[in-house]
């Protein structure tokens, strides 16, 4: 199996965790997903799957999501490779996959192609071209549903446009323990973007993991959309800087890091939520310097530790304490 | 397709309604659809609906009625409700009952984005950027007739384009 991409550490790493692109596109002569039946359906990934056969660079796994098993379908949703939305309903939908699973494209989502690039730390320009580049391709042999005034038609009104949704995940233990993430919600919203948790939704972000991305999609061109998120988001992330120097001046932040740390070590049970919690307070601390830990080897942990990735990896379904139990032994064994 | 009540005009209002039971089509042009008390596009059938209309069609009973798109068949009702586009042909029938709800998502209603390869692929702003570039080297190169040939292009796609 070759390296994926989270393996790797990007630029900003101590703040942002990854970069990812996403673009929406329809085949002009077939009604959205909500209107295809399932044999258009699946003519619709045929003709998809032909067009991303020859794309210089990028070889594609094709999946028809029918045929893979829930855990497997979760897990993909939990690795971010795939919607929570489209992980719910398999029929009629296929995924195109790279080996590296850093450019994923979801067949008969709520548009009939929707492509991501995601890649480590804060690489917005260059997963922005590498999302481009293979939409050229397509474009070449697809008649996209396009319109001079609205751009690209999406089965969402509110996504036409450029289609384009650009997101970083940023870690803000700082501004969350500093109570100032509520503010940055409100404030970033009237700059045309939103701020979100990355794992599970709204104000129970766990882990302190938040995705910066881009709302507006029409008036505004796909680079000048980019650059705005970029300067946000290096403001975020100077924010964030500047309250965990705040944080470690009580000694009580380096006290905290260190009991998550050897509760992680140490625990023979532990759910996703304590999980995330303590992995988060360990990365902060591994940033620091405080804790000898790779951050890159935290971010493929949180992956790994998801409940359906957790399942996948012994291949049978586990009940809740068999999950807790194995997640403790293999968080156990990951520090060790 | 031909408007049914003055078989003269191109129809651009399609409205399914059912009729004694059965679902009947009916196709008309914006000025038949006006006089026949439609008034606004898509406001639906209205109390106006006429006896020009009554005699077309025979007696009515609505249940199901209003505009929709027909290429795929969707009301607007239905995407009213559901949030969804039926396909991408939806747009051009419901464009003017859908501008405002975009301006209001997405403030300023004009794209500006990449178009695809087959349409020259650069964006608005790309195309500008070039045309400057251009027009500076023409400038350099003491080519006046050239820049002023650039210099209009430029005013003329940044007005279409900058137009709210
Ligand atoms: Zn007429
Ligand atoms: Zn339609």
């Amino acid at each position: 199996m070759c390296a994926k991409w989270y393996l790797g550490t990007g630029a900003q790493n101590d703040v942002v965790i990854n970069t990812s692109i996403h673009l929406a596109r329809n085949i002009r002569s077939f009604p959205f997903p909500g209107r295809l039946s399932l044999p258009d359906k699946l003519k619709v990934n045929g003709v998809i799957k032909n067009a991303t056969d020859f794309i210089d660079g990028y070889n594609f796994n094709y999946f028809e999501m029918k045929t893979l098993s829930q855990s497997e379908v979760v897990s993909l949703a939990e690795r971010h490779l795939v919607s929570p939305e489209f992980a719910s309903s398999r029929d009629g939908r296929a995924l195109l996959l790279t080996e590296d699973e850093a450019v994923s494209i979801m067949l008969n989502e709520e548009d009939h192609i929707r492509l991501q690039v995601m890649y480590a730390g804060f690489a917005l320009d260059d997963a922005y071209r590498t999302a481009s580049q293979i939409e050229r391709e397509l474009s070449g042999k697809l008649d996209f549903a396009f319109d001079d005034k609205l751009g690209y038609l999406t089965q969402d009104p509110t996504a036409l446009g450029t289609g384009m949704k650009a997101s970083v995940v940023l870690h803000l233990p700082g501004l969350v323990s500093t109570s100032q993430i509520a503010k940055l919600i409100t404030t970033v919203s009237k700059l045309g973007l939103s701020l979100r948790g990355s794992y599970g939704e709204g104000a129970a972000a766990k882990g302190d993991m938040f995705r910066l991305s881009n709302t507006i999609t029409l008036g505004i061109s796909e680079k000048a959309a980019i650059e705005n998120l970029k300067s946000i988001a290096l403001q975020i992330a100077a924010q964030e800087r500047a309250a965990r120097e705040e944080l470690f001046k009580a000694p009580v932040t380096e006290d905290r890091i260190y009991r998550a740390y050897g509760v992680l070590k140490y625990a023979r049970l532990i759910d996703t939520n304590e999980f995330m919690e303590l992995i988060s307070l360990v990365r902060l601390g591994a940033v620091k310097g405080v804790i000898n830990m790779d951050c890159a080897q935290i971010e493929a942990l949180m992956i790994h530790m998801q409940p359906a990735t957790i399942s996948l990896s012994v291949d049978r379904p586990l009940d809740r304490i068999e999950r807790d139990k194995l997640r403790a032994a293999m968080v156990r064994k990951a520090l060790s | 397709m031909i408007c049914q009540n003055c078989n003269k005009n191109e129809a651009n209002m399609h409205m399914k309604r059912i009729i004694n039971g059965r679902a009947a089509e009916v196709h008309l042009c914006s000025d038949c659809a006006r006089s026949l008390g439609y008034g606004e596009a898509f406001s639906g059938f209205g109390l106006g609906l006429g006896e020009l209309f009554g005699e077309l069609l025979g007696k009515s009973d609505d249940v199901v009625s209003g505009a929709y798109c027909p290429a795929c068949g969707k009301y607007f009702d239905e995407i009213v409700s559901d949030g969804k586009m039926g396909c991408a042909e939806c747009y051009g029938v419901f464009y003017d009952k859908l501008l405002p709800s975009l301006r209001r998502i997405h403030g300023k209603a004009t794209y500006m984005g990449t178009k695809p390869s087959s349409q020259g692929g650069a964006s608005l702003e790309d195309r500008v950027e070039d045309l400057k570039n251009r027009l500076s080297d023409a400038i350099a190169e003491q080519n006046f007739e050239l820049a002023a040939q650039l210099r209009d292009e430029i005013i003329a796609i940044t007005a279409t384009g900058g137009e709210d």
